[in-house]
């Protein structure tokens, strides 16, 4: 009986847990294609009686969300290519070369991460400012590399430290330049810790929405998250169907880029070549 | 193929002297081992021969060029590493072809070569699985293959059998053997395995503490080791090691220690009286006649030969080696007789060098040397 009763109550837990998560992104679908009419219907209907996808088109052809679609790609992408690029070789340079206040380095780099972001905020608006780059995408490719370097960096750097140096002179002494070494050798047994910093750093630059509000205002360079809000919900009024239909539309992208990279993340990770 | 020098090379870390002004010539085509306890400075001296690490002082010389500043790719050597750093996400042939396409051999002639090697080697139906599908022994096929792909002037391996069983480890040490007399190539073998030394080595470098000991083939360095250290080392059972004094009586030297009085080979000119150390190899051991009384304080039956401590003077102990298990039992008392020929006198500390080179026997046979160059038939898989 007790035999029998563990899984079922496991079971239990874990469906509930699911359908709790779940639910709210099953009515974001519904509603994002319920008509206008039927929205705020009592009893709600669990399946639209029918199906319509004129909010998406609303919003494709009607509002600037394509412009703040794009913007959040480039800043997105862009951010991400910066940020594994600089914490992939910050990484091989704190683990592989020796200099005085290495380790200093590494902790000063997490210690940034012990200010609250919201204190960052006014002074980096003003240094960007200063800089001449207020309301530009690159304010916040700049903002977000600064978040998530540090961490990116320190996931970066336990991945490194995890592949042997011998490989890297096993390639030297085959012939091998440091750099054809680093690129032969190195950077395919990082892949799953690419992986994993370049996932991060694309949620964490798609989401980001209270740097956005405040370092950009201008609709050319608004992103997603801010765009959204600011052209649906006024303090009058939230455009529901709308922004359910956004809110599926800005989840795509992130469905897709973990879709596509979750099979490496599980892949092998490379062990069993170097014994000792 | 080529000669390697070491001319006077130091090496520090830091404030650490892992390396004091190594002097050591290998001739183009030998097999050296470079043998010594961990940490002594055998992986380092390796290492920068292989330009993975710049020696502080002195030069490197490959063939007739000095390479400290080159590059290990421009040193046209090829090593094999103890943890064989395959490359994980390279096929086997990937991992053997690497170096070749690292000099630009074309892909075209690179084919066949893999192929070739690998059948050397026995590899051919492994070369398309990665490095983690593979044993320990076919790894280290692998890691051997992806060095003698190519013909470089010098091989360096670094303890390429330290990771396996004892069974895999003896036919490969085989192997090599096989391996360095069909190619004749330079070959720098480090370990600290003295079996592998005294079986495969042509010479044998001993180093300890950052200094070079002794560097000569296995023969000479058991039966005449330069110093007390390598006296200590080199030999299973070690050689008994007792500290006196030399005296002089008449023209004849001896050697006292605690009441005992034992007659010593030819010295060299320059011994003088005073403390020393008397060494003596368990082989030149022999019970059952002589004018020395030994305590029997332990037997260690081995099957074919056991090995006895006896005590023949208050803090005074040999290790003789008897063929076959003889009834010996703890505590008994029996005649022992040192073949005092055979023995081996050094200055007083633990680096004392041998006062008695003009003696000695250079034609005594290493005994430890059991499975001496047997070319193996067996392949291991
Ligand atoms: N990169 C390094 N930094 C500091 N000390 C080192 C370094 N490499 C080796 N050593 C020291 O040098 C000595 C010799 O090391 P090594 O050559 O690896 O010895 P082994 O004979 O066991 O191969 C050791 O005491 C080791 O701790
Ligand atoms: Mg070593």
């Amino acid at each position: 009986m007790r035999k029998f009763l563990g899984p079922v109550v496991l079971n239990l837990f874990a469906w509930t847990t699911i359908l709790a998560v779940a639910f709210p992104l099953f009515w974001m679908l519904v509603t994002s294609v319920k008509p206008q009419s039927e929205l705020f219907r009592r009893p709600p209907t669990m399946l639209p009686e029918s199906w319509t996808f004129e909010h998406y088109w609303h919003l494709l052809t009607q509002t600037n969300f394509l412009v703040y679609f794009r913007n959040s790609v480039m800043l997105s992408t862009v951010t991400t290519l910066l940020v594994v690029g600089v914490a992939t070789l910050g990484a091989y340079s704190l683990v592989r070369f020796r200099y005085r206040g290495r380790e200093g380095l590494a902790f000063l780099v997490l210690f940034t991460y012990l200010l609250p972001s919201v204190v960052l905020i006014i002074p980096l608006y003003l240094m960007l400012v200063s800089l001449g780059l207020s309301n530009t995408l690159f304010s916040l490719v700049i903002a977000y590399t600064t978040f998530a370097l540090p961490y990116a960096l320190w996931l970066m750097r336990s991945f490194m430290a995890g592949v042997p140096d011998d490989l890297e002179y096993a390639a030297m002494v085959d012939g091998a330049t440091r750099m054809g070494a680093f690129v032969d050798v190195i950077l395919p047994q990082l892949l799953p810790g690419i992986i994993s910093t370049a996932l991060f750093t694309f949620i964490l630059s798609w989401n980001e929405y209270l740097y956005a509000l405040v370092l950009v205002n201008s609709d050319e360079a608004r992103p997603l998250t801010t765009g959204v809000m600011n052209m649906l919900i006024s303090s009058f009024n939230i455009e529901w169907s709308l922004l359910m239909a956004a809110s599926v539309m800005m989840s795509v992208p992130l469905i897709i880029v973990f879709a596509f990279l979750q099979s490496y993340l599980t892949r092998g990770f490379g062990a069993g070549a170097v014994k000792g | 193929m080529a000669n390697v020098d070491f001319r006077t090379v130091t090496k520090s870390f830091g404030s650490f002297t892992a390396l004091h002004g190594l002097d050591l010539s290998i001739k183009a085509g030998e097999f050296v081992a470079l043998l010594g306890p961990s940490g002594c400075g055998k992986t380092t001296t390796l290492r920068m021969l292989a330009g993975l690490e710049f020696p502080t002082t002195g030069d490197i010389i490959i063939g007739d060029r000095r390479v400290n500043d080159l590059p290990p790719g421009e040193r046209d050597i090829a090593m094999v590493f103890q943890s064989y750093a395959l490359y994980p996400h390279m096929t086997v042939a990937e991992n053997i072809a690497y170096p070749l396409k690292k000099r630009g051999v074309p892909k075209a002639e690179r084919g066949p070569m893999v192929a070739k090697t690998a059948e050397m080697l026995h590899l051919t139906a492994l070369l398309d699985r990665k490095p983690k599908q593979l044993s320990g022994g076919q790894q280290q096929r692998v890691a051997l293959g992806r060095a003698l792909i190519r013909d470089p002037k010098v091989f360096l391996l670094d303890e390429p059998l330290s990771n396996l069983d004892a069974k895999l480890r003896g036919q490969l040490r085989a192997e090599l053997i096989e391996l360095h007399r069909r190619l004749g190539r330079t070959m720098v073998y480090v370990t600290h395995d003295q079996l592998e030394a005294m079986t495969m080595a042509d010479r044998i470098a001993i180093m300890e503490g950052g200094n070079l000991q002794q560097f000569a083939p296995p023969a000479e360095v058991y039966a005449r080791p330069a110093n007390r250290f390598v006296a200590g080392f080199i030999g299973t059972p070690g050689m008994t090691l007792v500290d006196g004094a030399l005296v002089k009586s008449g023209s004849d030297w001896c050697f006292e220690h605690a009441g005992l009085r034992l007659a010593v080979p030819a010295l060299d000119g320059g011994a003088a009286a005073g403390p020393a150390a008397f060494g003596i190899r368990p082989e030149d051991v022999h019970l059952g006649k002589g004018d020395l009384t030994g305590e029997i304080v332990l037997t260690e039956a081995t099957g074919h030969e056991t090995i006895v401590t006896l005590a023949i003077a208050p803090g005074v102990r040999v290790i003789a080696r008897v063929a076959g298990t003889p009834a010996l039992r703890m505590g008994e008392r029996v005649p022992v007789w040192l073949d005092t020929t055979q023995a081996h006198v050094f200055a007083a500390g633990p680096h004392g060098r041998r006062l008695n080179n003009s003696s000695g026997a250079a034609s005594a046979q290493p005994s430890i040397a059991a499975p001496l160059r047997v070319a193996s038939k067996g392949v291991v898989s």
